[in-house]
């Protein structure tokens, strides 16, 4: 009884401590979209004569097991390299709302900064002769325009915060829609776009002008797939920034602005500073993000973007949620959404259901990990009642003996 | 457990409220231990302790805010269990926090009506509450503007707002969590009457103070607490102020300050014409005030809350603009334009008004919060890296010498402290920062018997060892004890000048209700 007691304190004190915490919601997260998922599946195979319910417990096993349902071995290989590829982007734009977070503020401009970023990148890359220089200076230098003007595009909304207080979710929206637009009448008309009929609404991959991401051979371990060293990159970035964030006196300066701005006011700290550069910071991780998809060299950037958003943009806020805004956590959460994509994409290919049945999963893990805050301190005062319960049973138990 | 509680249980208990054996953990520190509180119906029980000797959280285990570890609750011999707030609310437990819990962006009638919204056909009718708070104000003496923000409006209006709100709630059992460290003498009078008047239609009031003279003055009986344990309850009328603070911090303790007289030197803040603009009003916060403190003498501002001393020490600290004309001068450099960091490097000290809206970052530790302003200096940081190990040595330095009670030492968040111990953290960051000029609002706020003899000595040994210190206190004994020379301000201008050695409390006074005035004295020159 005693050793009982002791180990379930134990516990008690291990999911006290805070990044334990989070980790289980995130966990809680996870498990409640898979199971919303799997009702949905239900759901189709009672009303759809089509399918049965056998066919749905394949399906969510599928969806689950994400690239490794894909059939066969060089399959299974080649969603896991694009897997991996597609989630460098994912982590940047994380690292953007993650980083925007940490000092009180929401990037909802993530989608803008990411056109910017892609549309910098692309005119870079395309147009600097790669004759005369070096492609991997060219990359180098469209890593950086896209970056640098995604910093510019999040300065804005962190200008008007810091010194007009407006709020910068309507600044971040506002900012999103101009930039879609910017980028459609940029590109309109240019020799930018693709030439073949069927591919005017995109622009020429920058392997057209010989520049493209380094693959380090991990494309023919992942063979077929569009795998380079982006996520290496994406990896490195987010260390680099939990260090930052962690380990230096800017950071410490971030995270008191975001804590408490009064007192951060009243410590001396530049709070206006600080939000303009924290803004900025997450506008060039976001577009350095879009940098590293277009520079893959193989992807297709559709540029008349201005009725729509990149999702890519948007998704950064559940990988940051998630990770409860840890950038290494947002590594790993970038990667296990991208890991249900695929895991989408076989449900489609192999059986009835269609690809969305997987993004509804993703979409309610989303929602779900918008309340994981609040599942951890459920999780907080669930301990409590436990202990409690367990108390009442005792004393229940003794009033049975008497 | 023994005869006499099931005699209670059956129906007769001579207690509304009676806590049993309560015990709460938190991570490091027993809070409350095997703690006894019985509180009869009528009666004013004060809970008495040092900072940190479990008081709130007692409190707020009745509050259900906390489960307690062990321990039984019982209304009317009745035994209960308190889950959550809205359980406490519907056995008519109602709560006054130490730190107020309103929104601040919320007005105060908004407040006192949040959560019991009055309503018909599910719109809300604001009308009735309107009129039932206006009521309830006037009936209690509660002064609030039901349409301000709260944000706006000064920290005894809070106050008054959360009084009104229990009021409002008709609750039986009231929790004043030190209610009176914010207000000022002439409320805090009112507020006493207030009590007795509410113990005498039977309400049952449970109130927290540091101030042993209010206990004496409305108390029935208190409970004393030492670092977590019951130390006993006393009839007050058996008792005394030196027997109470003996019970409670376990030495004798001597409330008045010794230091020898001040020798001013050069001068090192020198105030001219300084004028802010009011929130809302048209007439300026603070009017073309004057004044000069000099290096080893102790400047005290007094004055009713709400004349403008906020406002006045906001502006010299550069926390808020002040208007063109007014000039700030720190050890003979204007520092009028400058901003805080400058100050903060240049010789200024500040303990602020508000310890949680600019005090702390509440989410960092203890450690963290110790070096605020330093956090970048060469001892605590090295390439843009911050020292952790030498941040840690240093606070576990500052924890010892200012005895910061804390669960878990230089790590301990500082959200978790209790209400005095924030307030030592942030008095010992700015005393032991260099510093030419302190400027010190209401330091001892909040703080235990035996905490403010150490504060105030600490002071008065910061202005020997040659430092100016421009104080503002709501407390006339603080004013008196402490300070060398007296300024009272009224409406925005300094109204009097007073050596405190040549003064009473009652000439203060009439100044500080603007009653009268020197002559010559706050006039703005100019316009
Ligand atoms: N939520 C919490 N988490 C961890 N520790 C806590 C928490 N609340 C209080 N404590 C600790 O419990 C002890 C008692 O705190 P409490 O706030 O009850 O003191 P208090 O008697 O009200 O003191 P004060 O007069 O300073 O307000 C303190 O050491 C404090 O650090
Ligand atoms: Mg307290």
């Amino acid at each position: 009884m005693e050793n009982k007691k002791t180990f379930g304190e134990k516990c008690a004190a291990f999911v006290r401590k805070d990044g334990v915490r989070s980790v289980i919601a995130s966990l809680i997260s996870i498990l409640g979209g898979i199971a919303v998922g799997f009702i949905v599946l239900l759901l189709l195979a009672a009303f759809d004569s089509d399918v049965t319910f056998s066919q749905a417990l394949k399906g969510i096993l599928i969806v689950i097991k994400g690239p490794f349902s894909s059939g066969s071995a060089d399959n299974m290989l080649f969603q896991i390299g694009n897997m991996l590829f597609e989630a460098a982007p994912l982590v940047m734009t994380g690292l953007s709302v993650a980083i925007a977070f940490k000092t009180g503020l929401f990037n909802i401009g993530a989608p803008g900064q990411y056109l910017m970023g892609a549309m910098g990148a692309l005119v870079v890359a395309l147009s600097l002769p790669t004759d005369t220089i070096p492609s991997w200076i060219v990359w180098i230098l469209a890593l950086l325009a896209g970056t640098l003007l995604g910093a510019v595009w999040g300065a804005i909304p962190g200008f008007f915060k810091a010194h007009f207080n407006v709020n910068e979710v309507i600044v971040c929206i506002m900012t999103n829609w101009i930039a879609a637009n910017v980028v459609s009448w940029v590109f309109l008309d240019t020799d930018f776009i693709n030439t073949p009929e069927t591919k005017i609404n995109f622009i020429k991959k920058t392997s057209s002008n010989g520049v493209a991401t380094a693959k380090l051979g991990l494309d023919k371990i992942f063979e077929g797939s569009y795998m380079d060293i982006s996520l290496i990159i994406a990896s490195l970035v987010a260390i680099a920034l939990y260090i930052m964030m962690n380990k230096t006196t800017f950071g410490y300066e971030l995270k008191a602005c975001g804590f408490n701005r009064n007192a951060s006011k009243y410590a001396g700290m530049n709070e206006k500073r600080n939000i303009l550069i924290s803004m900025s910071i997450a506008g060039a991780l976001a577009a350095c993000g879009a940098a590293l998809w277009v520079l893959n060299g193989s992807q297709d950037f559709k540029w008349n973007t201005y009725m729509s958003l990149p999702a890519e943009g948007f998704n950064g806020i559940p990988a940051a949620l998630l990770a409860s805004n840890n950038p290494i956590g947002v590594i790993f959460s970038s990667l296990f959404l991208k890991f249900l994509n695929k895991g989408g994409a076989n449900l489609s290919a192999q059986t009835p259901f269609n690809e969305y049945v997987s993004q509804l999963i993703v979409a309610v893990i989303i929602y779900f990990s918008g309340f994981s805050k609040l599942f951890r301190d459920m999780l907080a005062k669930k301990l409590k009642g436990n202990e409690k319960r367990d108390g009442d049973s005792l004393k229940a138990k003794g009033g049975k003996k008497e | 457990m023994n005869t006499n509680t099931t005699n209670a249980s059956a129906g007769k208990s001579p207690y509304v409220i009676e806590m049993r054996g309560i015990t709460k953990i938190f991570p490091g520190i027993i809070a409350n231990d095997d703690i006894t509180l019985q509180l009869k119906k009528g009666e004013i029980h004060a809970l008495l302790g040092e900072n940190g000797a479990g008081k709130s959280t007692l409190m707020s285990v009745l509050f259900g805010l906390y489960q307690p570890e062990k321990g039984e609750i019982y209304k009317n011999g009745e035994k209960v269990t308190i889950n959550d707030p809205n359980d406490a609310n519907a056995l008519g437990i109602g709560m006054v926090h130490q730190h107020f819990k309103l929104v601040d962006v919320f007005t105060v009638l908004d407040n006192i009506i949040l959560g019991v919204e009055p309503t018909k056909y599910g719109f809300l009718t604001k009308k009735e509450a309107r009129e039932k708070v206006l009521r309830l104000s006037k009936t209690y003496g509660l002064n609030v503007d039901p349409d301000a923000l709260v944000e706006d409006i000064t920290v005894g209006m809070q106050q008054r707002t959360e009084i009104l709100k229990m009021l409002y709630r008709e609750n039986e059992i009231l929790i004043f969590d030190e209610p009176t460290a914010v207000l000022t003498p002439q409320e805090i009078t009112e507020l006493m009457g207030i009590m007795k008047g509410l113990a005498k239609e039977g309400k049952s009031i449970l109130f927290i103070s540091h101030k042993l003279n209010e206990i004496m003055e409305v108390a029935d009986r208190c409970t004393v607490l030492r670092k977590g344990k019951y130390i006993g309850t006393v009839d007050i009328a058996d008792t005394d102020i030196e027997r109470l603070s003996e019970m409670m911090v376990g030495r004798e303790v001597h409330f008045t300050v010794d230091k020898d007289e001040s020798k001013p030197g050069d001068v090192v803040l020198e105030v001219k014409d300084l004028t802010v603009k009011g929130h809302s009003h048209k007439k300026n916060a603070v009017n073309g005030v004057s004044l000069k403190v000099r290096k080893g003498e102790i400047v005290c501002v007094a004055g009713i809350d709400g004349n403008g001393q906020s406002e006045f020490i906001s502006a010299i600290t550069g926390l808020t603009k002040c208007e063109e004309g007014s000039v700030i001068t720190l050890n003979g450099e204007d520092v009028t334009k400058k901003s805080i960091r400058y100050k903060n490097t240049h010789g200024m000290s500040h303990i602020p008004e508000d310890r949680h809206k600019h005090g702390l970052v509440l989410d960092y530790s203890l450690e963290q919060n110790l070096v605020l302003q330093r956090y970048f200096e060469k001892e605590f940081s090295h390439g843009g890296f911050i020292r952790f190990d030498k941040i840690r040595d240093y606070a576990d330095v500052l924890i010892a010498e200012y005895d910061i009670r804390s669960g878990q030492g230089p790590v301990t968040p500082a959200r978790s402290m209790s209400g005095g111990n924030q307030q030592k953290a942030i008095i010992a960051r700015e005393l032991d920062r260099p510093h030419d000029l302190l400027i010190a609002v209401q330091p001892t706020r909040g703080l235990d018997v035996g905490a403010i003899e150490s504060i105030h000595k600490q002071i008065v040994s910061s202005r020997d060892a040659g430092a100016g210190v421009l104080l503002v206190s709501l407390e006339l004994d603080e004013v008196m004890n402490l300070s060398d020379r007296i300024l009272v301000m009224y409406e925005g201008e300094i109204t009097g000048e007073f050596d405190p050695k040549k003064t009473t409390v009652q000439e203060l006074g009439l100044y500080m209700a603007g009653a009268k005035r020197q002559n010559g004295r706050g006039e703005a020159d100019g316009k």
